[in-house]
């Protein structure tokens, strides 16, 4: 998306804030990215909290341990290596920065696109990483070396998001012209292409098995399509208020996590097209803002919020357990790590840092 | 896990050809997870192909005459390849080169017609030889052994009759068995662990057997032979042999159940292939015009139900997915056909809420239906159903037997205690890395 994401409330910001599902010809700039936090590994860590199922319920206690500066235009996804010990950042400034999330260093730059970027998502060996950019294109990086392994060409428009599927030999990324492509990783080259939208699609996700592709984009709609055919199954479609922005499967693909600008989080049963859960309590009506499954611990849901800080909530009881403070931005990314208490977070301008935030003690 | 989604109707067998792969194949097989398709051809490589992104992704190259046959190990991670250049080669598919890493040769000092993995234990591999003879080859460090599968013979027997010849041989679906078809239409049945015959079946009228096949699920097994005719039988449990017995087994004849053949054109059979549930049964017609897939319904007492139609190349080999209703069948020209079941494209699919009828429905509105209610009640009334708990991690199907790996399931069966001992280090959770390919690297 555009560097300036969300800056200037003076253009025509204000229209897109108050989107309907109607076809908007306007150019959203104020959106930037949503990530999409890698597939959780189902195990949980050894000093897991056990599960929240009785009364007394748990609540975690993240504090910040480190805050990652060197961006110097709006971070747009953070995602933590399926291993958990690498975390990338991207941002408008065209760059992929690799991090240490222990240490909070600096590892490498990946850069190589012209423009700015809008998604990141690793591969499920965690050797490669794919960047989704608004030159048009998807990079696929050999994270070892800082190199391009593929380049894919082929989308119209701006890429907006991306994201791997278990096996990693596929692709698929949405643009904002309103096409799903799947690519074929092996050899970069497109395989299909959806025309899934009539808006920027905003989020793509495969589930477990890659049969299915979920994606959202700014018509306010939801879509689920079968990956061989490309036939889509099912829309799933929220009230007018609520252009939903992100979207992503549940760690065993039986739900689907939204976000909207209605500043409501919801949970879906995309069989029985039935919202189970709604999460709210914090502002979300401008940006798309990431929402993501915490697993290693308690089981939460974590988001940014536009009051610049980092809402978790229950995912059974949809109260907000904690709330992370220090940004001094909007957050617009979160990623949750696979196998510890650990979030990372992101912000655009002014704040430009990522944050690294732990949960070291298990108090009850 | 989205059954649901994707098929409103039942498994029912494929009816119209999705995809052609052009492989230069003699003959495809599906591999357990049904992600991959291996294709031997007869230059003496195979390649395994991705039906994700229908492209080669490994070729296995290291025999200098054809392939004759392929079986993948059961979590995919092994391929094995038989040659006519008298070698099995065992490949490991989680090198993370290609070719992949060879993991075994096996050499024999004969032609190999067929070579299977034992179904618990890819160390375990059964050979058949264009000799006639079939060898159960173990290559574990406790039972390192090569034993040929010897017909016992009863001493009334002919002389003529000493010795027929092997020309199929497999693995029944438990690996507790062998089953061998001869040149004189007889089925022997081996007890793989000691490799002593259990029995011997007369199939009257079959002539020389040319292949045999096994339903996964269902005690049923058919049997394709020189007289054009496809015969299912039910399998028969056999006793576990005792050691040192002077005991040649059982001398049965089996009645098969049912009889499969083209009445009118009496084409013979070149493969034959069951459903994964076992419902349907899919005969290769060896037409040397057409290419011409009939299939059975088994459920249904064994009716004919359709003849698949795959155009003007012939058929030489067919091969059912492990689990969905799809097929892959083999052309002389060396393409692979997958064959699904397509399903109509749902235009009322793209608006959400929306449901098409098929026919006019008058609609009758409900009691209350259109009633105001009070929305305090409302907020309440959703806030309960939400209060509803949640598993976002649990339920998943494709990682469950972790344990059957190594552990037996049943205590105290030896055959099968044999069989998993030493097991092979194919476990379920490993993954196929993906190469990338150069640009200008053309397959």
């Amino acid at each position: 998306m555009d560097p300036l994401a969300g800056m200037d409330d003076s253009t025509t910001d204000d229209d897109n804030a108050s989107q309907t599902t109607e076809d908007d010809p306007q150019v959203p700039d104020n959106h930037p990215p949503a990530p999409q936090p890698p597939q959780p590994a189902p195990q949980p860590v050894p000093q897991a909290l056990p599960p929240a199922t009785s009364g007394m319920r748990n609540r975690p206690n993240y504090e910040l341990r480190h805050t990652l500066r060197g961006h110097t235009q709006s971070i747009s996804a953070v995602k933590f290596s399926p291993d958990g010990t690498l975390l990338a950042s991207c941002a408008a400034d065209s760059l992929v920065k690799i991090w240490s999330p222990f240490t909070g260093e600096l590892i490498r730059n990946l850069s190589g696109h012209t423009k700015g970027l809008s998604d990141i998502a690793w591969s499920t060996d965690g050797v490669y990483l794919a960047s989704a950019s608004d030159d048009t294109s998807v990079r696929i990086w050999n994270v070892d070396s800082g190199l391009t392994t593929k380049h894919l060409k082929g989308h119209s428009s701006f890429v907006f998001c991306v994201n791997y599927n278990t096996a990693s030999n596929l692709l698929v990324s949405g643009g904002c012209d309103g096409d799903v492509r799947i690519w074929n990783v092996a050899r970069g080259k497109c395989m299909k292409t959806l025309h899934a939208h009539l808006d920027y699609v905003t989020a793509v996700h495969f589930n477990r098995d890659a049969t299915l592709i979920v994606s959202c984009a700014l018509d306010g709609l939801i879509r689920i399509w079968n990956t061989t055919s490309g036939q889509c199954l099912k829309t799933l479609a929220e009230g007018h208020d609520a252009v939903c922005q992100h979207v992503q499967f549940s760690p065993n693909s039986k739900y689907i996590l939204s976000t909207a600008h209605d500043s409501a989080i919801r949970l879906w049963d995309y069989h029985t097209s039935r919202c189970l859960k709604t999460y709210m309590g914090h502002r979300n009506e401008k940006f798309c803002i990431a929402a993501c499954f915490s697993v290693t611990g308690g089981k939460w849901i974590v988001s940014g919020s536009e009051d610049q800080k980092v809402y978790i909530w229950d995912l059974q009881s949809r109260e907000v357990v904690q709330i992370l403070e220090g940004h001094e931005g909007v957050v617009v990314a979160v990623a949750t790590h696979p196998q510890q208490n650990m979030i990372a977070s992101g912000s655009i301008e002014p704040d430009l840092t990522v944050r690294i935030w732990s949960d070291r003690g298990s108090t009850c | 896990m989205n059954a649901s989604l994707l098929n409103p109707f039942t498994v029912t067998h494929p009816t119209a050809v999705q995809t052609s792969l052009v492989s230069g194949a003699s003959f495809a097989r599906f591999d357990p997870t049904g992600k991959f398709v291996a294709a031997g051809r007869s230059d003496g490589s195979a390649a395994i192909w991705d039906l994700d992104t229908r492209a080669v992704i490994r070729w296995c190259e290291g025999h200098v005459k054809a392939v004759t046959s392929i079986d993948w190990s059961r979590n995919s991670r092994y391929v094995l390849t038989s040659s006519k250049d008298w070698n099995v080669i065992i490949w490991d598919l989680a090198s993370p080169v290609d070719p992949p890493q060879r993991y075994n040769t096996i050499r024999f000092d004969a032609p190999v017609v067929s070579a299977y993995f034992h179904p618990r234990n890819s160390r375990i591999v059964l050979a058949l030889l264009s000799t006639g003879e079939a060898y159960v080859v173990d290559s574990r460090k406790e039972h390192r052994a090569r034993v040929e599968l010897c017909e016992a013979l009863s001493e009334d027997d002919d002389d003529e009759r000493a010795r027929s010849i092997m020309t199929t041989a497999r693995f029944d679906p438990s690996g507790r068995h062998v089953f061998v078809g001869t040149s004189t239409g007889n089925v022997l049945v081996f007890n793989s662990r000691m490799k002593i015959m259990v029995a011997r079946h007369r199939i009257t009228g079959a002539g020389s057997m040319k292949s045999l096949e096994f339903a996964k699920v269902g005690r049923r097994f058919a049997t394709n032979s020189s007289d054009r005719t496809i015969r299912q039988f039910i399998l028969p449990t056999y006793p576990s042999p005792i050691v040192g017995a002077e005991c040649a087994g059982l001398e049965t004849e089996l009645e098969p159940t049912h009889r499969f053949n083209d009445p009118i054109s009496k084409v013979s059979w070149h493969a034959m292939s069951y459903s994964p549930d076992g419902e349907w049964l899919a005969g290769g017609a060896a037409d040397p015009a057409t290419h011409k897939i009939y299939i059975w319904d088994i459920s249904n007492d064994g009716q004919f139900a359709t003849a698949l139609d795959g155009g003007r190349e012939p058929l030489i080999d067919i091969h059912w997915h492990p689990q969905a209703s799809r097929l892959a069948s083999t052309t002389n020209q060396g393409s692979v056909l997958i064959w699904h079941c397509p399903s109509p494209e749902r235009w009322g699919a793209f608006a959400g809420g929306f449901e098409e009828a098929d026919e006019n429905v008058i609609y009758e509105e409900g009691e209350s239906e259109f009633d105001i209610e009070n929305e305090v009640e409302l907020a309440m009334r959703k806030k309960l159903q939400e209060d509803e708990a949640i598993d976002i991690l649990g339920g998943v199907d494709d990682l469950v037997d972790h344990k059957m790996n190594g552990v037996a399931g049943d205590p105290g069966d030896e055959d099968l205690e044999w069989a998993d001992d030493e097991p092979d280090d194919d476990w379920q959770g490993w993954r196929l890395k993906v190469i990338m390919v150069d640009d200008d690297d053309a397959y």
